[in-house]
């Protein structure tokens, strides 16, 4: 089978055993790659109610079908497994180049179970599968661990690690490869739980497309029609962040203080417009990215000098920006920065934190309860402490490391009003009240509120999108069909390991034409869609297994309630009607019941046993 | 003048593109190891292209001095290996001050692609230029791979 290295590599750390299991064409037409391999991989072998810390829990991690060839931002690894914050199947995508580093090393996917009595590294070196002991690891940021480790092994290895939240099984913790992360859903708590400090790979065996000649004409082609674009010219500048001012001012969705508000008045800092110009010293790509959106951000001088980051991506600007009230870019860069270092998902770490200044705000809380003044006016300090407070689980920031439904259980009094989340996941820098097609995407989202799972706040922003024009974000109307379609178009992109941000380029024609050089492989638009939907239907019958279904799907009450106060979207909501017609108008174009459970003739229809 | 491949490593993403297509051009496969340049992602500020310099800068660590065979011979400014006279020593892997001599059966390294070199096309940022050489820019990989021993 060309394109793919053709095994998969199991690791069980109880035992300290490693085994390779084959896998066929018939396997990678069904699953593709990347996100396709690590959901099958959690789908058949964590068993019904496994608790997501213990050592039942299985993680996966799989490079992206093209990861490891040059398809312009093509390079992306999946991670997956049952999540700590959300107890739903969760996989979390990153541009590490982790991903294509296993596959030189002769594997299309990791599979990680069981648990090592103590700290352990796991270092897979081509054919040899060592798990090494990481007591001096432990404890060690996401900086220090990899240059520990590649000063052991040789510059050239490839590292995965967790910081000290994974450790700490913090429900936020992610996974750091290259300071690109797995962001979401807490799998740095499942490495931790496993006492997994790292993943340590060299690979240096031959990846053969099938025909080369035909996969270079196509990347050189591709990369040179991005790089005319103007979106190259604007990412290539300014980042992720490019449309916050125009999402911010012009259509009035970026929410604020804990989405009390949907336009951040004091957002002249946050801008890249402002910052890129004075902090930004290299662009920086993820692997296989031609288009490089990621920036080296230094501070030189003042309270904050000596930070330095990939990044300050758009949802950052907004979790522990605007959502914190935090106005300081300096600020904002310092706590990504900490975020990284301790190693916590920075969307859920600022929700979480704005969550607790709305309390503050509204006296539910106190200052000597969290010991200190976390407040609005007082973000710039605050923010970046409180980060760090809940990398480490001290003081308050033990509650607020749980995430916003946890702390609220915890905190009580009627803090769950504030509690801004669906499933227990806490929301990317969209407000769906402006957006209602998104918001149902945050309820579909089998890991929970997520900009990425469907994506589909880039059709309702622009109005169009690849088979639709004349998108009204404020409408209701045929939104189901959409985001299913469009969830299922996302899946093919989390297998085969491309950017989000290509979606607009990379269509389906394209998608087909790269694949069949990489592998030989033909598929039709709807063969492709239809592993998709396969995909997304195992996530979604995995978390029915858990006992989550539509009622724990909903949206929170604010977006229910709370009418957006100000701005160009003035006034809008998505009432319990909207909602409820969207979620039916979505189950019957699944085939799914009311209730949010794939139907035994659907699962027989896709093939998923 | 000859043009040579001149890195840029403030420009450099570190996004391996173009080791990617090196290979793939010359070996119709995808390996760092057969690729003739290497792109390296030492830490958060750190990416750089490893290229061959073709003689303008390595000093005492030429592989065309160091072959005992004499199997590797500067022609008119271009570095080449005369695949029937190589022995497969690995002297010159050794020496190699950049790190981007190969070895299989026999020694192999870049060949600027005939004059249209693949790296240069494919780098979106400009990082890798076909140009004048520039001893300077060497010197700045050179100090860059010396922090990695």
């Amino acid at each position: 089978m060309k394109g793919y290295a053709g095994r998969i590599l199991k690791v069980d750390l109880s035992t300290g055993k490693s085994s390779i299991k084959t896998i066929d064409e018939k396997y990678a037409r069904k699953y593709l790659g990347g996100q396709g391999f690590a959901v099958e991989i959690v789908y058949h072998n964590v068993p019904e109610g496994a608790d997501a810390l213990s050592p039942e829990n299985v993680l996966a991690m799989a490079p992206g079908l093209f990861a490891g060839y040059p398809v312009p931002t093509g390079g992306k690894t999946a991670f997956a497994g049952k999540s700590p914050a959300t107890n739903t199947l969760a996989e979390s995508i990153m541009g590490g180049s982790i991903g294509a580093e296993l596959r030189h090393a002769g594997y299309d996917a990791l599979e990680v179970h069981g648990k090592a009595e103590k700290p352990v590294y796991l270092f897979i070196n081509d054919d040899e599968v060592e798990v090494n002991e990481a007591d001096d690891l432990w404890g060690k940021d996401t900086r220090v661990t990899p240059e520990t480790l590649k000063k052991r092994h040789g510059w050239d290895v490839k590292v995965a690690c967790i910081g000290v939240a994974g450790e700490k099984l913090v429900r936020m913790a992610c996974i750091d490869c290259d300071d690109r992360q797995s962001g979401r859903a807490g799998l740095g708590a499942v490495m931790g739980s496993k006492n997994l400090k790292a993943v340590v790979v060299r690979g240096t065996k031959d990846l053969e497309p099938a025909d080369p000649g035909a996969l270079l004409e196509i990347a050189l082609r591709y990369q040179k029609i991005m790089e005319a674009a103007p979106s190259f010219i604007e990412d290539t500048k300014y980042g992720t962040g490019e449309f916050l001012g125009w999402i911010n001012k012009e259509k009035g969705v970026f929410p604020t203080r804990n989405w009390q508000e949907s336009v951040f008045k004091e957002r002249e800092q946050i801008d890249p417009y402002y910052w890129a110009t004075r902090y930004v010293t290299k662009n920086k790509a993820c692997f296989a990215c031609t288009k490089p959106c990621g920036k080296l951000f230094e501070v030189k001088d003042g309270k904050f000098a000596g930070v330095v980051i990939d990044g300050l991506e758009y949802e950052t600007l907004y979790s522990l920006g605007s959502s914190c009230g935090n106005a300081s870019i300096e600020s904002v860069a310092r706590a990504n920065e900490v975020c990284d270092l301790v190693g916590i998902d920075t969307i859920s770490a600022g929700v979480t934190i704005g969550f607790a200044m709305e309390l503050i705000q509204r006296g539910i809380l106190t200052e000597q309860e969290v010991g200190m003044k976390l407040t609005w006016d007082n973000a710039a300090d605050a923010v970046p402490k409180m980060c760090e407070m809940m990398g480490n689980r001290e003081g308050f920031g033990d509650v607020l490391s749980e995430g916003v439904k946890r702390a609220s259980e915890k905190i009580g009094r009627g803090s769950a009003r504030y509690a801004i989340h669906t499933k227990g996941m806490e929301p990317p820098a969209y407000d769906v009240r402006g957006m209602k097609g998104h918001g149902l995407s945050f309820m579909t989202s089998t890991r929970g509120a997520c900009h990425l799972r469907a994506g589909f706040y880039a059709p309702e922003l622009v109005g169009k999108f690849w088979r639709w024009e004349g998108i009204d974000r404020f409408s209701t109307e045929g939104k189901g069909e959409k985001v299913a379609t469009m969830e299922n178009f996302m899946c093919v992109y989390d297998s085969i390991g491309l950017c989000k941000f290509s979606r607009g380029f990379f269509l389906i024609d394209k998608l087909r034409e790269v694949i069949k050089a990489i592998t030989g492989l033909e598929f039709t638009e709807d063969e492709l869609l239809r592993t998709g939907e396969r995909i997304h239907t195992m996530k979604g019958n995995f978390n029915v297994l858990q006992g989550i279904t539509r009622k724990d799907w909903l949206l929170p009450p604010r977006i229910l309630e709370d009418p957006i106060p100000d701005g160009p979207s003035k006034g809008s909501k998505i009432s319990v009607e909207e909602m409820n017609r969207m979620l039916d108008d979505y189950m019957t174009f699944r085939k799914w019941t009311a209730d949010g459970v794939p139907t035994p003739e659907k699962l027989k229809e896709l093939e998923i046993a | 003048m000859v043009k040579m491949l001149v890195p840029y490593p403030d420009k450099c993403t570190g996004c391996r593109f173009c080791e990617m297509a090196c290979s793939l051009y010359h070996e119709g496969k995808v390996n760092h190891g057969s690729a003739r340049l290497q792109v390296h992602r030492r830490d958060v500020r750190t990416d750089f292209p490893a290229v061959c310099t073709h003689c303008v800068s390595c000093g005492e660590e030429c592989c065309v001095l160091h072959c005992p065979v004499e199997a590797i011979k500067n022609e008119d400014g271009i570095v080449r290996v005369e695949e029937s006279e190589c022995t497969a020593c690995g002297t010159c892997v050794e020496v190699c001050p950049f790190g981007v001599m190969r070895m299989e059966d026999v020694a192999f390294k870049c060949d600027l692609c005939g004059g249209d070199p693949t790296c240069v096309k494919f780098c979106p940022m400009g990082a890798i230029k076909y140009e004048e050489p520039k001893p300077e820019q060497y010197e700045l990989v050179r100090n860059l791979l010396k922090e990695e021993e």
